[in-house]
């Protein structure tokens, strides 16, 4: 429960709802002094104008005319209150109050709010109780002339009773509503924050099981496509590079056990030899040492670039890079060896749109594929270079051979565990040079294949093509 | 040459320092980056080897507070760090070459050669007509000639060619001339460069008595009139 009142969600309905309650309140106040306080000055107003019709009166005609006026007045209307006192006796000479309201003096010459009882007649007219009412009203002096000595007491007043009541009606029903409001945001806040602190609850739970070392796992995404589907399949796709990124240091270690432990284990046992030889032989171990030491700083050297290409660092920055001039100049700097070694070389070359990339990477995959074929393409004649575009705009390099080739149902195999088939491991080189290049792929976010080559001259077979394709750059 | 040599691998530094001085050269060594950023300050080096990761003081640090103070004399890193970001944080912080470990020994001297040769040239003055022997070499016409005879090349052989009369005299390696002739900073695993050697050979040295162009074995080659 705790933790639903801390969620974001949460807060925010509250916000919301503190702000919808302003809002509410704002309205209320005007509402409130657009119609009641309206209709109060217009009461204050009537009384005002109703004075001074009296007091034109007392003036003009006397005190006699005033008690008539006033007598007619109160037949007349039942809201409406007057009272006339007669000086200096101190006795109501005409009006429907039966007493002077103890606030009239205080507030003489100012509005005042006083309560009054009035009986409550029958439909016969007869007196069957008493109510409670309220009224505002005015208490003025009229006197003969300025400096008489005798004054009347004047209250004209007006029935607010029904008017309060509905004020205070209306008050307790917008304070209720207001309530209700406000419960049923804090309530739908924490309904809401539940679900999605339930939600959220399934992505923290993965990243636990994760945390765990259990890399398989994914957030299970709805499908709905909103915010939350959005997140998971951000982290799904982020887990997925984390999980390749450690399926290529186990990939890497691997190839380094493979690689540099065999070497290692004979430069060991050759230098034990060589303790017990002669003078001949232990140079010779000296000398089968340093080319050794050398296999090993080249393997070294291509598990270290391999490591970093794969966790992104030697990328460098990703730019739209003209392929069609990499291929250029990686087919000018290897055909004299390609030529020197007998194979005929053809650069096969058609426009084609820039990829997103890394001049570095991509021209050492390429050296990658060039070296490859050079090494295995034993008794071939043929090598053939090809850059060209593919039909939804993205780029195609390929490199291929007459050679022995790779039989097809070993293709996958080469590319999956980028290690060298057994028949060639006698070749120099460190062995991971497809390793390498599938790094460069994997982060240029390029594909490889391996496909039929060239075939051989006498149509016994086909040598190995192997195709770098690169989606387009957007 | 006078080289300082910053590496805090005390057993690697006995080894370079060993061979350079082999090499006639006189190396001081300082095994952290403050006593090197010292040493370098007391001047009268022609050459500065720095390590990029020292204990005390990095080595880009101590490069750029040199630079900084106007000083020019050449420097190559040696590190570790070898990809393309890296290398040029070492070049932008004012290094003059960048050698990735474990590099060989023949590389390094190669390239501290290369540097020296470069100083001695001075930066600002602009040579544009070679000469080793009876070969010559005009970087503005784009001519080649021996013996009075023009000898026509490709493009490439003939940026291959001036960078090899730049260096004349000096041990150029595989690498550097991948690197400066044509850009790349990886190893190819075949033998490309020797190829454009053979072929460049081929038109400068096969008709006439004396070889210039000679293969250092172990090392890369050189351009040389001397026997």
């Amino acid at each position: 429960m705790l933790r639903i009142l801390r969620t974001t969600s949460f807060r925010f309905t509250l916000i919301y709802v503190v702000l919808f309650a302003g809002a509410v309140a704002l309205l209320g106040a005007y509402l409130y002094s657009a119609t009641f306080g309206e209709a109060a000055k217009q009461t204050d107003n009537v009384i005002d104008s109703e004075i001074g019709v009296l007091a034109d009166l007392f003036s003009s005609s006397g005190s006699g005319m005033l008690t008539r006026v006033i007598r007619q007045r109160t037949a007349w209307s039942d809201d409406a209150i007057y009272m006339l006192i007669g000086a200096p006796s101190g006795a109501v000479l005409a009006g429907n109050l039966t007493a002077l309201p103890p606030e009239a003096l205080t507030a003489e010459g100012d509005f005042f709010n006083f309560k009054f009882e009035k009986p409550l007649l029958d439909a016969a007219g007869r007196e069957v109780g008493i109510q409670q009412r309220e009224a505002r009203g005015k208490m003025m002096r009229f006197r003969a002339s300025p400096d008489a000595e005798q004054s009347y007491l004047v209250v004209v007043a007006r029935d607010v009773a029904s008017r309060e009541f509905l004020r205070e009606r209306s008050q307790s029903v917008v304070m209720r509503a207001a309530m209700v409001t406000i419960a049923l945001g804090v309530v739908i806040g924490l309904i809401f924050s539940r679900s999605l602190l339930r939600r959220v609850e399934v992505v923290n739970k993965t990243a636990r099981a994760i945390r765990g070392g259990d890399l398989s796992q994914r957030v299970p995404t709805k499908g709905s496509g909103d915010e939350l589907d959005d997140l998971g399949e951000n982290l799904n796709s982020m887990l997925d590079q984390i999980e390749r990124l450690m399926a290529g240091m186990r990939e890497v270690s691997d190839n380094i056990a493979h690689d540099l432990r065999s070497p290692l284990t004979r430069i060991r046992n050759r230098l034990n030899d060589a303790l017990e030889g002669d003078g001949e032989a232990k140079d010779e171990a000296l000398r089968a040492t340093i080319d050794d030491s050398e296999k090993v700083l080249a393997t070294f050297n291509a598990l270290l670039s391999i490591a970093r290409i794969q966790s992104g660092e030697g990328a460098g920055a990703m730019a739209p890079v003209d392929i069609v001039a990499i291929a250029e100049e990686m087919a000018e700097l290897y055909e004299p060896a390609a030529q020197d070694a007998g194979f005929e070389f053809t650069f096969i070359t058609a426009p084609t749109p820039p990829v997103k990339g890394s001049r570095e990477l991509v021209s050492q995959a390429l050296a990658n594929f060039l070296d490859n074929a050079l090494k295995y393409a034993e008794g071939g004649t043929r090598i053939e270079l090809k850059v060209g575009p593919t039909k939804n705009g993205g780029a195609v390099l390929s490199v291929a051979d007459d050679g022995p080739g790779v039989a097809p149902e070993n293709r996958e195999r080469v590319l999956e565990r980028f290690v060298r088939l057994e028949q060639s491991r006698s070749t120099p080189g460190s062995g991971l040079g497809l390793s390498l290049v599938s790094a460069i792929a994997r982060a240029h976010g390029a594909t490889l294949e391996l496909q039929d080559g060239l075939s051989h001259q006498n149509d016994d077979g086909c040598g190995l093509r192997i195709v770098m394709t690169f989606a387009p750059a957007d | 040459m006078r080289i300082l040599l910053v590496e805090d691998d005390a057993e690697a530094a006995a080894y370079v320092a060993k061979g350079l001085r082999e090499a006639g050269h006189v190396v001081d060594h300082a095994l952290d980056g403050e006593s090197g950023l010292n040493m370098a300050t007391s001047g009268g080096y022609d050459a500065y080897v720095i390590d990029r990761m020292l204990p005390k003081m990095d080595g880009l640090a101590l490069l750029s507070s040199r630079r900084t103070e106007g000083d020019v004399t050449p420097a190559l890193f040696l590190s570790a760090l070898g990809e393309v970001d890296d290398r040029v944080s070492g070049l932008k912080a004012g290094g003059d070459d960048y050698l990735v470990k474990p590099y060989a020994f023949s590389e390094l001297l190669a390239r501290i050669e290369a540097l020296g040769r470069r100083r001695a040239t001075g930066p600002a003055e602009v040579t544009t007509r070679f000469k080793v022997g009876d070969l010559e070499l005009d970087v503005l016409t784009r001519t080649v000639r021996r013996a009075e005879r023009k000898i026509d090349l490709q493009p490439r052989e003939f940026r291959l060619l001036e960078y090899l009369m730049r260096h004349a005299g000096q041990v150029v390696t595989r690498t550097m001339l991948l690197e400066n002739v044509w850009e790349y900073h990886f190893d190819p695993q075949t033998n490309v460069i020797d190829v454009h050697i053979s072929r460049l050979r081929a038109k400068i040295d096969k008709d006439f008595d004396k070889p210039l162009l000679k293969t250092i074995r172990g090392a890369g080659y050189r351009l040389s009139d001397a026997d």
